[in-house]
């Protein structure tokens, strides 16, 4: 190789490295690939990355393959990001105590942090501009308060994994929320080997529902409750409202039935869609959002907007 | 069992009752009955309660009597836990998102089933490794592909099924409002059961299985063709569950049924099988059925924290395995009077 070529590769390579430097590309980091509830997440980056590409930057969107090592698996992918010269990372924070050193690592070297979907209480820790994501008590309060408001007095809120603190605070929020309506909430704890089991929460609900005739509405922190719940229901011949945090397809049919009241929803396509295309404009012109944090739920799926939901479901959005 | 009668007698028939298998877990279902009837009350003992803890036996009982049969051949199944998932979303897939016959989802459910008990049966008898970690890697396996599947084809992890008014009625109705029709099928599922093990010849292969591998194989049992068999029982048995919880709540979700792999071994356990193999009866699997339903919503009638339900299902099952080894020492003692 001669001079003039040595000089013209010399040239191209800090003429591309100039360009990576000046391009905004970010990493938007995610939870597992079986977990459905990232898929609707992945639909909003998908369509953020569409106006970071055509204004010139990149994403990379890493997923975990499970949650069985979750906390050093999010530490590698974080260190994969800084490696390959993000300027910005988006990411939910679920193991604080693994991700942050590796957050201030990153951030150190002088990357933007965004936050979203999980890990509002450390966001002080991470350093991150902003957050898209739900308040577990905000959006019980929401819930508790909604069902009050059509007509409740005493509310069952359900906890399927006992000890839980994130569904602690939910059914504390509900409590809360249902008692500046006037009325009562009383959690249901089921035994974590009931999770997942519609048939033997079904049965649980029925006997709290005979056991105490004032319950005339619940909540679920499961989606797999309301199923349960709306059975229990027809069981007893009652007319308890039934509701539960998150929703799949069969609790907007049931919605739309009128055998379910309401489903309280994080919508975590804004969780995807915000946190990429805020960072982007972020990086690239500069704007801060002045609310801090922003809260993409609670959002009351009933059915004056049932429809609505219906077709977003069926682009993968909701 | 003429347990009445013979408890009038002497000694002898004392030895004859406790060395039946189910002995000590007939003691236990009377006491956890007995105190959840004081704890819970008229409503315990009245149809709300009958109902509730019949529904849950109905459905872990399914697939507890294959499972213990499994156990008494000295073999696990884990995967079941995922093949109800697998099965109920393979039929909703067939029969409700693409709309064929409900025959033909439920026949394609219950396929999963057998295909996939004869997959655990085949590598569980071609190599050396333990059923546990068999069982454990396929269910994985059917866990990923049902999830993978599920969002391919549907594109979602849930599918709906509205079955028709007479499939409804045989697989999926509620009678009285409250007892779930799955209460029968468990009751056939038990009587054929029962006439496999204890009277057809094939029972006492599977007892000289679980006793005894090799010796079993040089008496001219053909071992690996009866566990391939048992595997698909149990496989055919926790899709028929999957099918039957599709057709009761008219949704297939990928992510239920993994409660039905401790909950269906702790029944077998509590009815009085022998974790080593070897003994135990289909009696005893449906008493520790029924135990572990009472307790598991009895808990939700008596007013007490729903924890100490767990706790009380932990103490059963120590308390089931020592006297499994208590009685049988007695029935030992009495047999060895009577040699």
């Amino acid at each position: 190789m001669n001079f003039k070529a040595k000089a013209l590769a010399a040239a191209t390579a800090v003429a591309l490295m100039s360009t990576g430097a000046m391009a905004q590309d970010i990493a938007v980091i995610a939870g597992s690939v079986e977990d459905a509830f990232m898929d609707k997440i992945k639909k909003g980056v998908d369509d953020a990355t569409t106006m970071v590409t055509a204004n010139g930057g990149t994403v990379q969107y890493l997923r975990t393959q499970n949650y069985e090592n979750f906390g050093p698996d999010l530490v590698t992918l974080i260190n994969q990001a800084v490696a390959q010269g993000v300027k910005g990372i988006a990411i939910p924070v679920w193991v604080p105590d693994a991700q942050i050193p590796a957050l201030q690592a990153a951030r150190d070297a002088g990357i933007v942090i965004m936050q979203y979907n999980s890990g509002l209480p450390v966001m002080k820790d991470v350093g991150a501009i902003n957050y898209f994501g739900s308040d577990e008590y905000a959006a019980g309060f929401g819930g508790g308060k909604y069902l009050a408001e059509q007509g409740a007095k005493h509310i069952l809120c359900h906890i399927q994994v006992p000890g839980a603190i994130n569904l602690t605070e939910r059914c504390k929020g509900v409590t809360d929320g249902a008692a500046e309506a006037g009325a009562k909430v009383t959690v249901l704890e089921t035994p974590p080997n009931l999770d997942g089991d519609v048939t033997g929460t079904a049965e649980a609900f029925k006997a709290a529902f005979i056991g105490d005739s004032s319950i005339d509405a619940m909540v679920s922190c499961a989606d797999f409750g309301a199923a349960a719940g709306a059975n229990a229901v027809e069981q007893t011949g009652s007319k308890i409202m039934v509701s539960a945090f998150d929703f799949s397809p069969a609790s907007l049919d049931r919605i739309k039935a009128g055998t379910q009241k309401m489903a309280i929803d994080q919508q975590p396509y804004l969780q995807g869609f915000l946190a990429t295309s805020m960072l982007f404009a972020h990086l690239k012109y500069g704007t801060n959002i002045s609310t801090n944090p922003v809260l993409t739920g609670p959002a009351i799926i009933d059915a004056s907007n049932v429809d609505a939901v219906v077709a977003g479901a069926a682009l993968g959005a909701r | 069992m003429p347990k009445s009668t013979d408890r009038h007698t002497h000694a002898f028939s004392v030895g004859h009752l406790a060395r039946r298998p189910e002995a000590g877990s007939l003691v236990g279902l009377v006491l956890v009955y007995a105190f959840f009837a004081i704890m819970g009350g008229a409503v315990f003992i009245g149809a709300p309660g009958w109902s509730s803890w019949l529904n849950i036996a109905a459905e872990v009982g399914i697939v507890a009597l294959p499972v213990g049969l499994l156990m008494i051949a000295g073999e696990l199944d884990i995967s079941v836990g995922s093949v109800i998932p697998a099965s109920q979303m393979t039929a909703a897939i067939v029969s409700g998102y693409f709309g064929l016959p409900i025959l033909l989802g439920i026949a394609a459910g219950l396929g999963v089933g057998l295909m996939v008990g004869y997959v655990n049966g085949l590598l569980v008898t071609r190599t050396s490794i333990p059923s546990l970690i068999i069982t454990i890697g396929t269910m994985f396996g059917v866990m990923g592909f049902t999830l993978g599947f599920a969002v391919l084809i549907a594109g979602s992890t849930s599918v709906f099924l509205v079955p028709d008014p007479v499939t409804k009625l045989i697989l999926g109705t509620f009678i009285g409002g409250m007892f779930n029709v799955s209460i029968f099928w468990w009751i056939a599922f038990a009587a054929v059961i029962f006439f496999v093990l204890h009277y057809a010849p094939i029972g006492n292969w599977i007892f000289a299985l679980g006793g005894d591998r090799d010796s079993a194989r040089n008496a001219g049992i053909p071992t690996a063709a009866l566990t391939i068999r048992l595997y698909m029982l149990s496989g055919f048995a926790a899709a028929f569950v999957g099918i039957l919880q599709l057709m009761t709540y008219q949704n297939a979700q990928v992510a239920t049924g993994q409660s039905f792999i401790f909950n269906s071994i702790m029944c077998v356990v509590i009815g009085g099988v022998i974790l080593t193999g070897g003994s135990g009866s289909v009696i005893g699997i449906v008493i520790g059925t029924a135990t572990f339903a009472i307790v598991n919503q009895g808990i939700f009638f008596s007013g007490l924290d729903p924890n100490v339900g767990s706790v009380i299902i932990g103490a059963l099952l120590l308390a089931a395995v020592l006297s499994n080894d208590g009685f049988r020492a007695l029935a030992l003692k009495y047999s060895t009077k009577k040699g």
